[in-house]
């Protein structure tokens, strides 16, 4: 369904953040992007939307070269590509509602969404997605009076009012004590599964890359320096991707 | 270089200090400031606090009395009139006379201890005054009146004595001074309110442009920044007082209109600024996700961007208008109008008690809205 | 749910016909009770004081709307249709009562074009000259006994064959001991010093200068009795450049006003500084309102501070330059006045929000009062007492330009003078000036605020 073909950017400035870098992914795999920070996994999954324009290579959707299109047809592309944020990037003094009918804005008629209409049944499907992620208790509060996994809940949310096939997940847990990172992965895990959406997400937590991955990609400086099943993934695979000195952190990680 | 640098750190001190202290030797200098003198007034300064801390509120209502008699200079240019035997009269002795004669006044049957103010009604209409004085017991004056060559009677008309008696009559009635000072206040409030409302809306889109977040992109986008930038800090460098002379001769003295004008555009230039300040540090985040979602151009900025910045534009917005009320209770001395403008009056012409309801006025309706404006504010954060 | 119900809507409804917004607040929809009272009553109050009877129309509508809204309870029809209108009435009776006339900016064009246009023909400096200058008084109009208009000084003499002059007469000026073939300037000045007529000539190979002059009715102008004779006199002059730059009249009042409202502004915020700090102290709610007494100085502090800073400092020095006359003094004092009730407030906000974990710690260590005012209070309030001080300064920067508007020193006394007198080019001078300094001094004054941060 996606294929990555020799992306490469480089930042104004000279930074390097992905070197000829290609890879595919078919329909309904849970593809998880591991490396250290730095390294180019918040680049990549902005690439693949063209939120980040890429310096060369492409990316090419459902046949749909996303790395030519433009104007409509890149909003058009976009609507169907779920986006999770590690600081959930919520506005956040409008209520959950309206941060989750902003999910549907591909959607409607530019002009009524302009000035602050939004139809019935778009509030409906808004409900029924709060509903879906246990949190239509909150609907009229205002974003910022959340709690960070709920918050992260109202930011699926959004995500499935634009019914996508394909989710990009950036570093969705980061920002979560462990206990709500699994929670969330659970979601995920569930559009997956049930919804069969295609999942990519960057993570850094091995026991989750284990638990949740059907396939893992490391990316160390731009490059891509493994591919292979979770299970694949040891001790020496993760020092290699992740360097020396994260070593103690890891072991304790993998135990 | 390490061990110096506690002495460097002294020697800079010093060097602030020597400096301050010569600014402030200077500026004594030419401020002149005159300490004896501000003791040696003291006295004054008692007696105006003192009549601005009694505002006048209300009035014993008075009555007028008004009597003329007319005068021909010289003797035969107008037929003379036979003046009234009865009531408040002037007498006049002999009843006509040529300039620079001296002829004699008498005022009879006023009433008694008043004061009256004594003045020539001149052919063409033109009042000239001569003096004030007071009636004795009886009610009466007596003095000489020298007859000026400007009251030579023209085209027929005569020349007029006349004489204007205020009669207090006991009845309490809120003062014309009050009126006018609510009068000007609600000028001032309104001028206020239209001054804020017209910078805000220039302020809106400055304050885009004005931010480097939205407008600092390419050559022609750095160009508009700074553009503006450097227009928004000109004008902010003047008082809304010193703007509002150039728009008074412009449009013409006497009119609230100059200063509200130069008011607004005061209200733009620092709103502009505050504003595109609130611009600047919106949350790039939700800009991001709201973009991802296949979102356009207008929408990304109408639910990105527009909900993160209207309350603090609401908040800057109320806040100015509570300062701009307290400008425009000056901004009339310039353009007119307002309760400035009435105050400068009146502490023009020495009616301080008056001028202390114009104070009083002012203090109650800052004081107000400062409230308002705050409880406001606190409910949008 | 329940006991919204206790209350009859009926009579709520009545209540909301009496007074606006009383049924709904019964009804506990205190929100919208108190904004219908607040709309009706402010309304009522601006179309009263107004008087135009068309305007009674916006709070018939709202007591109407009002009445409607209780009707329609529990669902209510909303307050958007009463703002909207009170803001109709606020912006239609305002721009009338302030004369707003956006064709008066536009109306006067070719008159505000010339103005403009002067404006930006700036008078800083001018070319050296050197002068010559002499003058005669003369009597007008005509007594029976004129005294002679012949005068003579440093080896000019200027005299009027006619001896005085009325009003249509043609007067013979000559002027001895003037620059050879040099353009000469001639002014009437009428006796309280008004220029009143102006003309030019050119002196001859001797230095000598004739003008026929006609004296226009202009020359009486200002006196009382335009029958009454009066001294007049005619300057007759001559200049010419020497060679480079000097600062022209204009420009030397600017440097000096400048100079002024700097003296002005320094003197004020310091002097303002010094005494804001007490009454900071006496203003902060933490330290004063542990005891009856202290809360009283407390809130008489609070409001003496309220009401000096509600007036603003153009007012104080109106007053103060009736008590101690016109000049720089008099305005320093209003702005030191002024300053003393903004800083005290703001101190006072300072001093209120210090961090107690610091006293705490401190006193911990068995340290005495001192020693905590010391170590854990001045560290925490002199940053930001400095920062707001320089913030002072830079606004009575801007204060002290307009100061002088009343006679209160610095450059805003020329500038007045400029205005009334028309000197157009002198005022964009001085706007000019005003824009340079203010905004340098705001460049500075946000950099050193930035580093005390």
């Amino acid at each position: 369904m996606l294929k990555v073909e020799h992306l490469t950017k480089v930042y104004p400035g000279g930074t390097v953040a992905l070197k000829d870098l290609s890879f595919e992914v078919s329909d309904g795999e849970f593809l998880v992007i591991i490396g250290l920070s730095g390294s180019g996994k918040s680049t990549l999954l902005r690439c693949i939307n063209r939120l980040i324009d890429p310096t060369e290579g492409k990316v090419i959707l459902d046949g749909i070269d996303v790395t030519a299109s433009k104007g409509a047809e890149l909003r058009h592309i976009r609507r169907k590509i779920g986006m999770i944020f590690q600081h959930f990037n919520l506005v956040k003094r409008s209520s959950v509602l309206t941060n989750v009918l902003n999910g549907r804005l591909g959607y409607l008629n530019p002009w009524t969404s302009t000035l602050g209409f939004f139809p019935a049944d778009e509030k409906k499907r808004a409900m029924d997605a709060l509903k879906r992620l246990s949190i239509d208790d909150k609907v009229d509060s205002r974003a910022d009076a959340l709690s960070g996994g709920q918050q992260q809940r109202v930011g699926i949310a959004r995500t499935l009012m634009q019914e996508p096939t394909l989710i990009l997940a950036d570093e969705p847990v980061a920002s979560l004590d462990p206990v709500l990172a699994h929670s969330i992965m659970q979601y995920l895990e569930q559009l997956n599964k049930e919804d069969k959406v295609t999942v990519i997400c960057s993570l850094h937590y091995l026991d989750l890359i284990q638990r949740y991955a059907t396939r893992v990609i490391g990316l160390k400086d731009g490059v891509k320096v493994f591919e292979g099943s979770p299970a694949e993934i040891n001790r020496e695979k993760f020092k290699e991707i992740y360097g020396e000195e994260a070593q103690d952190v890891r072991a304790t990680a993998l135990e | 270089m390490q061990k110096y640098k506690p002495f460097l750190k002294a020697l800079r001190k010093l060097l602030i200090t020597i400096v301050l202290v010569v600014l402030i030797i200077l500026s004594i200098r030419v401020t002149e400031p005159d300490l004896v003198k501000l003791v040696s007034s003291f006295p004054k300064a008692e007696s105006i606090m003192g009549q601005l801390l009694s505002p006048v509120l209300f009035d014993r209502e008075s009555e007028k009395i008004t009597v003329s008699q007319m005068v021909p200079v010289p003797c035969d240019s107008v037929p003379s009139l036979v003046s009234a035997d009865s009531g408040p009269r002037i007498i006049l002795d002999p009843p006509c006379g040529s300039p620079k004669d001296v002829i004699n006044l008498r005022g009879v049957e006023l009433p008694p201890n008043a004061e009256i103010s004594l003045r020539w009604i001149l052919p063409d209409g033109g009042l000239l005054s001569i003096k004030n004085i007071m009636t004795d017991d009886k009610g009466e004056i007596d003095m000489p009146l020298e007859i000026r060559p400007i009251t030579t009677a023209t085209d027929g008309k005569a020349a007029q004595i006349s004489f204007e008696v205020t009669l207090p009559n006991g009845k309490l009635v809120v003062a014309q001074t009050l009126k006018d000072v609510i009068d000007a206040m609600f000028v001032t409030i309104f001028m206020a309110l239209i001054a804020t409302t017209l910078g805000t809306i220039i302020a809106v889109p400055l304050s885009f442009l004005a931010a480097s977040n939205i407008t600092r992109r390419g050559a022609l986008g750095t160009g508009v920044y700074y553009l503006v930038r450097a227009f928004l800090n000109i004008i902010r460098s003047y008082e809304p007082l010193v703007l509002a002379t150039i728009f008074a001769m412009i449009v013409g003295f006497g009119s609230p209109f100059a200063g509200v004008i130069a008011l607004s555009i005061t209200t733009a230039a620092s709103l502009g600024k505050m504003f595109s300040e609130a611009v600047e540090s919106i949350d790039t985040g939700p800009i991001e996700a709201i973009t991802a979602t296949g979102a356009n151009r207008i929408q990304v900025v109408m639910y990105a961007v527009v909900p993160q910045i209207i309350p603090d534009f609401l908040s800057f917005t109320i806040y100015h208008w509570d300062i701009n009320v307290r400008i425009s209770t000056i901004i009339g001395f310039v353009g007119g109008g307002g309760i400035g403008y009435l105050l400068s009056q009146r502490i023009n012409t020495l009616q301080y008690s008056q001028a202390g309801t114009a104070l009083l006025a002012i203090i109650l309706v800052v004081w107000a809205l400062d409230f308002l404006s705050s409880e406001i504010r606190k409910s949008l954060v | 749910m329940t006991d919204k119900k206790i209350f009859p809507k009926s009579l709520s409804v009545l209540l909301s016909i009496i007074l606006p917004g009383l049924g709904q607040v019964f009804q506990r929809k205190y929100r919208s009770g108190i904004s219908f009272f607040i709309a009706f009553a402010t309304a009522f109050a601006v179309t009263l004081w107004y008087g135009k009877p068309i305007w009674f129309i916006i709070p018939a509508v709202i007591w109407i709307w009002n009445i409607w809204d209780i009707v329609s309870f529990p669902k209510g029809k909303g307050l958007v249709i009463p703002l909207l209108l009170w803001l109709l009435m606020a912006y239609g009776i305002g721009g009338q009562v302030t004369e707003f006339n956006l064709q008066a900016l536009f109306s006067n064009f070719s008159r505000s074009r010339d103005m403009v246009s002067q404006l930006f023909k700036f008078d800083f400096v001018q070319p050296k000259a050197e002068r010559i200058e002499g003058y005669t008084d003369i009597q007008s109009p005509c007594s029976d006994f004129p005294p002679a208009a012949d005068h003579e000084e440093n080896g000019v003499r200027v005299y009027v064959v006619q001896t005085c002059a009325n009003v249509g007469d043609v007067i013979t000026v000559i002027g001895e001991g003037f620059w050879p073939n040099q353009l000469t300037t001639f002014y009437w000045q009428n006796p309280i010093g008004g220029k009143a007529m102006a003309t030019e000539a050119t002196s001859d190979a001797n230095g000598k200068v004739t003008l026929e002059w006609k004296v226009l009715s202009i020359v009486h102008t200002t006196a009382p009795d335009p029958t009454i004779p009066q001294i007049h006199r005619i300057k007759v002059s001559q200049s010419r450049p020497i060679g480079g730059m000097e600062l022209s009249a204009v420009g030397g009042y600017i440097v000096q006003g400048i100079y002024e409202t700097l003296a002005l502004a320094l003197l004020s915020t310091i002097i303002g500084a010094i005494f804001a700090i007490p009454f900071g102290f006496l203003a902060a709610r933490n330290l004063m309102t542990a005891n009856p007494v202290s809360t009283v100085i407390y809130m008489i502090v609070r409001t003496v501070l309220n009401i000096v800073r509600s007036i603003e400092a153009l007012i104080m020095a109106i007053i103060f330059v009736i008590i101690v006359g016109l000049g720089p003094f008099p305005g320093m004092i209003a702005l030191t006045v002024h300053t003393v009730a903004a800083l005290g407030k703001l101190y006072s906000e300072v001093i209120e929000g210090i961090d107690p974990g610091p006293i705490e710690a401190i006193k911990a260590t068995g340290a005495n009062w001192l020693q905590v005012a010391r170590y854990a209070v001045i560290p925490q309030i002199v940053p930001a007492f400095t920062s707001l001080t320089i913030y002072r300064w830079d606004i009575n920067v801007r204060s002290s330009t307009i100061i002088g508007f009343v006679g209160g020193g610095g450059i805003g006394f020329f500038l007045w003078q400029w205005i009334v007198l028309q000197d157009f080019r002198a005022v964009g001078s001085a706007f000019v000036a005003i824009a340079v300094v203010v905004v340098i001094l705001d460049f500075f004054s946000a950099k050193i605020r930035e580093r005390l941060v």
